[in-house]
Formats: C-alpha cells, sequence, structure tokens
C-alpha cells in the first residue's frame, strides 16, 4: 500500500497532502495531488487581499451594492460568515481596514515573527475579545442562484480567517474514495478515507512558545486546527508588538490569556472556527468553546491545557510504585 | 426343632453382565447422539480481520521559484533535508 505525499507552498503557508490508494475507477494519488495542487493554487490566486488582481479584492473594491461573484468566492464568503454566526462575531471577516491599521498590509509569508515569550511582558493587560456591536458581516448576502454577493459598498471581507480550513475541505471533498488522506494547509487540516479510520494519523500539536511539540492526537477523521500568535506578528509604531487576531470590539490585536488553542472539528473549516474563537476568548470561554469536540489551550505561562474529550482520564490506570521507606 | 433354611445366593452370568453394559452403553449413546443432532449448531463468533500493511510513502516536493527540488526517494539535489519523515503537524501559521 503506497501513500503519495507532496508538499508545496500557498496560501502564504506550508500545504502538504498524503494522499493513499485510489478507489476503484479513481485516478492515481498523485495525479489527484496534482490536480489538488492546482484547485488550491486557483483558491489562493482568486481570494488573496494581498493580490490586486484577485477576485477578492475586486469585490472589495467594486462601488455596486450587487456584485457578480464566481462559485468560488461565493463559498469563500459564506464560509467567512458561518465562521462569524458560529463564534458569535469574534471570528470577523470584514476587519480589513482594522488589520491594515495594525500594520498587516502586505503578505507576512515566510517572515519571521518576534519571539513571542519577549513581547507578552510589554503586552497590554489581559481581556476577552468581543465581537463588533456594529456586526458588519451580517450585511453580506451570498445569493447563489444569481450568481452574487450583495453588501454595503466599502465593507470589505477577508477570506484569510477561513481561507485555509475551507481549502483543506474543499480538497477532501475531491479526495472521497481514496483509502485514506490528509490535507494540510498550514495547520488546518482534514483527514479522510476508511482505513485511516482504522490506523489513525498522529497529528503533533506545536507548542507556540517553544516550538516543541505539546501533545499528540490520533485521528482518523474529521479537522483540526490551530491558531497562535506566535506567526503573522510584528513590531507595530510605537514599538509594540502587535498581531493579526484582532479584538472585533476594539479592532486592536487581542491579548487574551492564551497564545495558542487547537481545535477539533468535523470539518477544518470548524477546526478553525473554533480554535480562533478559543483563543479570543481567553481562557475562561475558550474551554467554553472547545468543551464539546475538544482541543488544547496553550496559556500566556506556556502551560498546555485539554479540554473536552482530550481532558478525560484515561479509563486503565496504571498504578505508581509505592514509594520506598 | 426346623433349621434355618439356607438361601443360596444367585450371582447374576458374566453374560448378562456384558450385554446389559453394552445396552446401557447403546442407550445412552443413542441419546446424546439424538441431542447433539437436535441442537441448534453454535453462533459464529465473529472473527476481526486485521490486515497489516506496509505504508510507503512517496514524496514529492514542489519547491517555490529559486529552490532547488528534493527527489521523490528521499535523497536532495540541493543539500536539503528530504521533508519525507516529516510529521503531520497542527501549528499557527
Amino acid at each position: 500500500m503506497s501513500e503519495h505525499d507532496i508538499t508545496f507552498d500557498a496560501m502564504g503557508s506550508h500545504v502538504r497532502l498524503l494522499i493513499g490508494e485510489p478507489g476503484p475507477g479513481m485516478a492515481p494519488a498523485a495525479e489527484a495531488a496534482e490536480e489538488a495542487r492546482r484547485t488550491i493554487a486557483e483558491f489562493d490566486a482568486a481570494l488573496s487581499r494581498f493580490k490586486p488582481e484577485s477576485e477578492l479584492c475586486a469585490l472589495n473594491a467594486d462601488p455596486r451594492e450587487r456584485v457578480p461573484a464566481s462559485e468560488l468566492l461565493r463559498a469563500a464568503v459564506r464560509a467567512g460568515l458561518e465562521a462569524a454566526e458560529r463564534s458569535g462575531g469574534l471570528v470577523d471577516p470584514t476587519l480589513v481596514g482594522e488589520i491594515e491599521s495594525a500594520g498587516y498590509v502586505a503578505s507576512r509569508a515566510g517572515m519571521r515573527g518576534e519571539p513571542l515569550a519577549a513581547a507578552l511582558p510589554e503586552a497590554p493587560a489581559r481581556r476577552p475579545a468581543r465581537p463588533n456591536p456594529a456586526a458588519r458581516w451580517r450585511g453580506f448576502e451570498v445569493d447563489d442562484e444569481a450568481g452574487t454577493i450583495a453588501r454595503p459598498p466599502g465593507v470589505r471581507f477577508d477570506t484569510g480567517g477561513a481561507g485555509k480550513g475551507l481549502a483543506a475541505d474543499m480538497v477532501a471533498a475531491r479526495l472521497r474514495g481514496y483509502s485514506r488522506f490528509i490535507v494540510d494547509c498550514g495547520g488546518d487540516i482534514r483527514i479522510g478515507g476508511a482505513d485511516a479510520l482504522v490506523d489513525p494519523y498522529e497529528v503533533f500539536v506545536e507548542h507556540p512558545l517553544s516550538g516543541e511539540r505539546a501533545f499528540v492526537l490520533k485521528l482518523g477523521s474529521g479537522g483540526v486546527a490551530t491558531s497562535g500568535l506566535n506567526v503573522r506578528n510584528w513590531r507595530a509604531e510605537g514599538g509594540r508588538v502587535a498581531h493579526h487576531l484582532l479584538d472585533p470590539a476594539s479592532g486592536e490585536p487581542a491579548w487574551t490569556g492564551l497564545v495558542g488553542a487547537t481545535a477539533l472539528g468535523d470539518t477544518a473549516l470548524e477546526a478553525e472556527t473554533h480554535a480562533k474563537a478559543a483563543l479570543l476568548s481567553g481562557p475562561e470561554g475558550g474551554r467554553e468553546v472547545l468543551t464539546a469536540r475538544g482541543g488544547l489551550l496553550v496559556h500566556d505561562d506556556g502551560e498546555v491545557e485539554t479540554v473536552g474529550p482530550l481532558a478525560a482520564k484515561p479509563r486503565i490506570r496504571i498504578p505508581s510504585p509505592a514509594p520506598s521507606a | 426343632m426346623t433349621e434355618p433354611t439356607a438361601r443360596a445366593t444367585r450371582r447374576p452370568s458374566p453374560a448378562l453382565v456384558l450385554w446389559g453394559s453394552i445396552a446401557l452403553f447403546a442407550v445412552l449413546f443413542a441419546l446424546l447422539t439424538y441431542q447433539l443432532a437436535s441442537s441448534q449448531p453454535p453462533a459464529p463468533r465473529p472473527v476481526l480481520v486485521r490486515k497489516v500493511l506496509k505504508r510507503k510513502v512517496i514524496t514529492t516536493y514542489v519547491p517555490t521559484p529559486g529552490q532547488n527540488s528534493v527527489s521523490a526517494s528521499g535523497g536532495s539535489l540541493g543539500g536539503e533535508a528530504s521533508p519525507a519523515s516529516a510529521p503531520i503537524t497542527t501549528g499557527a501559521s
């Protein structure tokens, strides 16, 4: 039994695909991998806010209220709205102006961030992020019959918050029928295939402060994603470290007492949404977000906390040897 | 005065013992055979078939422009380490 493993750069991250044996009448894994690579490249070209020629930039610049949109853009906007709805507005896809004001104007792909451990002592007081009461994202409407997206002109949309998860899910949908597969779009991961249920993949969770392995998950299906402050951060004007996860209420980088969150979900998009929402909610709210499906919270002091099903105690415990007198 | 009558003790003949034993055995044997024949066969135990498969991973690293490529067999063309054995990792990106 063979598995095809391909790695490439897209969407400002590393993308990795592992594809097992094809089902009857399906293309060989190498061919499917190449097809998936093209799909992700198209996704990236159409939905990047850093590429002026992208369809997303065209939508954001369009003065009309109702704009014709491709199926891909409609799916991406719908995914962003779904993430906002699911997170109660915490994962807000309309913070384009705010993130630019914070200093994230161009792609930071391949750029080293500021050391997080050094940034934490000088960060503002910790508090949970809150949704923006204006909820601008509610002004978006996707019409698949008409093939349009309607929104108040001037309100810009960023698919970045849900893009990698959506891309992983879209590729995974095309790989249905292969014995096993994993689609890893920059740490937003979707797993599938009947064989993976029998022999699950091991997924390592990276610690955002040390870069070491914080936890090992064994997953046979579904999605997993991680959100953290250790990447896409920079030193803003005034010398303070800023990062890309904004508090929708203030429009400023959120410092909540957590530096990372990993979430499980049925899909990569769901996991990505939960991970971001957990991190933005802070320790207490983060536990609530992750309770149902499970996940990890990494606190400012580096402590790794397992939540929900991951925190369940093992049924069989090996007794520790009696202390010697 | 009369003498008590001596009752002669009669032993069963060896032939009777032999044929009696054989008859008893035959009856019991027939009974057991009938019981076994009339009972339902035991339900088959579920058998878990577990195939042990060796996973062979074929790796392709698609370089970004300006980088050297890494071969599928794990050897490197540009002195880079092959990512073939890289674990699946979820981290912020």
